[in-house]
């Protein structure tokens, strides 16, 4: 599917360089497995986007993060890659991590390192949790953009990569 | 049937009554043959007319009764195959876990955590929790962590590797480090991460080969204190 609208995108634009030529990728997230594909195709989609692989690994802990937050704390949801997205530049992948859990209290606490939405993690229940509180920070740290978007029925987090 | 005078006085014997009794308390324990063998539905007087009534009744309860117990048992078990599904799902993820953390006991008491792929916080949290484990359950004195296939990962993530080649001296092993390439190097500087007490190798044969070497030298001292000794 994919790889057929791929194809397609050049010659769209050659007929009508007015015309989207934004490619979506939807991925369901609901289990750990799920955050596992997800991340491949993040990665895979960033080479092939001309992301180099640096940025493209980037990218994908970036999707990979978002995506264990759904599944830990989102109930379930799902990820959307899009590259070239209407409204956006030229070369930019943005990544749609949707889930119908509750909002994050408070997002500039959720954003430090080593914190969730209540305020620090102990140290000692690190490892019981299984994980750092440090995904969400890493998300803003290689994202070009961050946008938190609370929506009727769940939440959105969308973050955007430059070429 | 004729139309009756409401002032009729129906006559049966207090038999019949009792039976239709007897018929509604094995309808209530789902008997439902021996309950219609007690019913008559030749509709030869008044009150077999109301026999008949129920009779009707209970058949048609009957059969919805079978529906429903067919139903039933068919939920059943599409339950039981999706609880068989979701625990294949939990084993295949406990799976997932453990291949994502592969620790490989490469020399005796040596162990080896090659990271390949994405390195996200969850992951990192899991890696150092079974390599912690490992060592404590295979007495390990050596613990190498190959980075080689890891071309990115958030500074965060970089300070806790780094932590957790500490955390693992404070088991009383060595850790070493092989295996980090240009950008994680680049990392690891910029967020400015106490190196000190973590031995970092370029890559994992280096590593083993000083280990051995440095055994060897180990164990050459004995073999020295034992022949003066």
């Amino acid at each position: 599917m994919t790889g057929s609208s791929d194809l397609l995108r050049p010659v769209k634009s050659m007929a009508d360089p007015t015309a989207s030529s934004a490619v979506e990728r939807k991925f369901p997230v609901r289990a750990m497995g799920d955050v596992l594909i997800v991340r491949k195709r993040a990665q895979e989609l960033g080479v092939q986007f001309g992301l180099g692989s640096r940025r493209a690994t980037e990218l994908a802990i970036a999707v990979s993060e978002l995506a264990t937050n759904i599944v830990k704390y989102g109930i379930h949801g799902e990820v959307i890659l899009v590259t070239d997205p209407d409204g956006g530049q030229k070369g930019e992948i943005r990544v749609v991590a949707r889930d119908v859990g509750p909002p994050i209290r408070n997002l500039e606490l959720a954003l430090q390192d080593g914190c969730d939405d209540t305020g620090p993690i102990d140290p000692a229940l690190v490892l019981r949790r299984g994980g750092l509180g440090t995904g969400l920070g890493a998300v803003l740290r290689f994202a070009d953009l961050f946008e938190y978007q609370p929506e009727e029925n769940g939440k959105a987090i969308i973050v955007t990569f430059y070429r | 049937m004729q139309p009756e005078d409401p002032q009729t006085i129906v006559e049966f014997s207090h038999e019949r009554l009792e039976d239709l009794i007897q018929a509604l308390a094995y309808a209530a324990i789902d008997d439902f043959d021996a309950c219609m063998s007690l019913l008559r539905e030749d509709g030869s007087d008044t009150f077999a007319w109301l026999e008949a009534g129920f009779n009707d009744f209970l058949g048609q309860l009957k059969i919805i009764k079978a529906d429903l117990q067919g139903a039933l048992a068919r939920a059943e078990v599409s339950n039981r195959e999706l609880e068989a599904k979701l625990e294949t799902i939990e084993r295949q993820q406990a799976a997932i876990r453990e291949l994502s953390t592969p620790l490989i006991e490469v020399w005796s008491g040596v162990l080896c955590l090659p990271v390949v792929g994405i390195v996200d916080s969850q992951r990192s949290a899991e890696m150092t929790e079974s390599l912690l484990e490992a060592i404590v359950n295979k007495q390990a004195r050596i613990a190498i962590i190959d980075i080689t296939g890891i071309d990115a990962m958030d500074t965060k993530t970089a300070d806790h590797f780094i932590k957790m080649a500490k955390a693992v001296r404070l088991l009383g092993a060595d850790c070493t480090l092989s295996g980090i390439n240009p950008a994680i190097a680049q990392t690891l500087t910029h967020i400015g991460v106490d190196l000190t007490g973590v031995r970092t190798m370029r890559n994992l044969r280096d590593a083993l080969q000083t280990f051995l070497r440095e055994q060897s030298a180990i164990n050459l001292k004995i073999h020295a204190g034992q022949a003066q000794g």
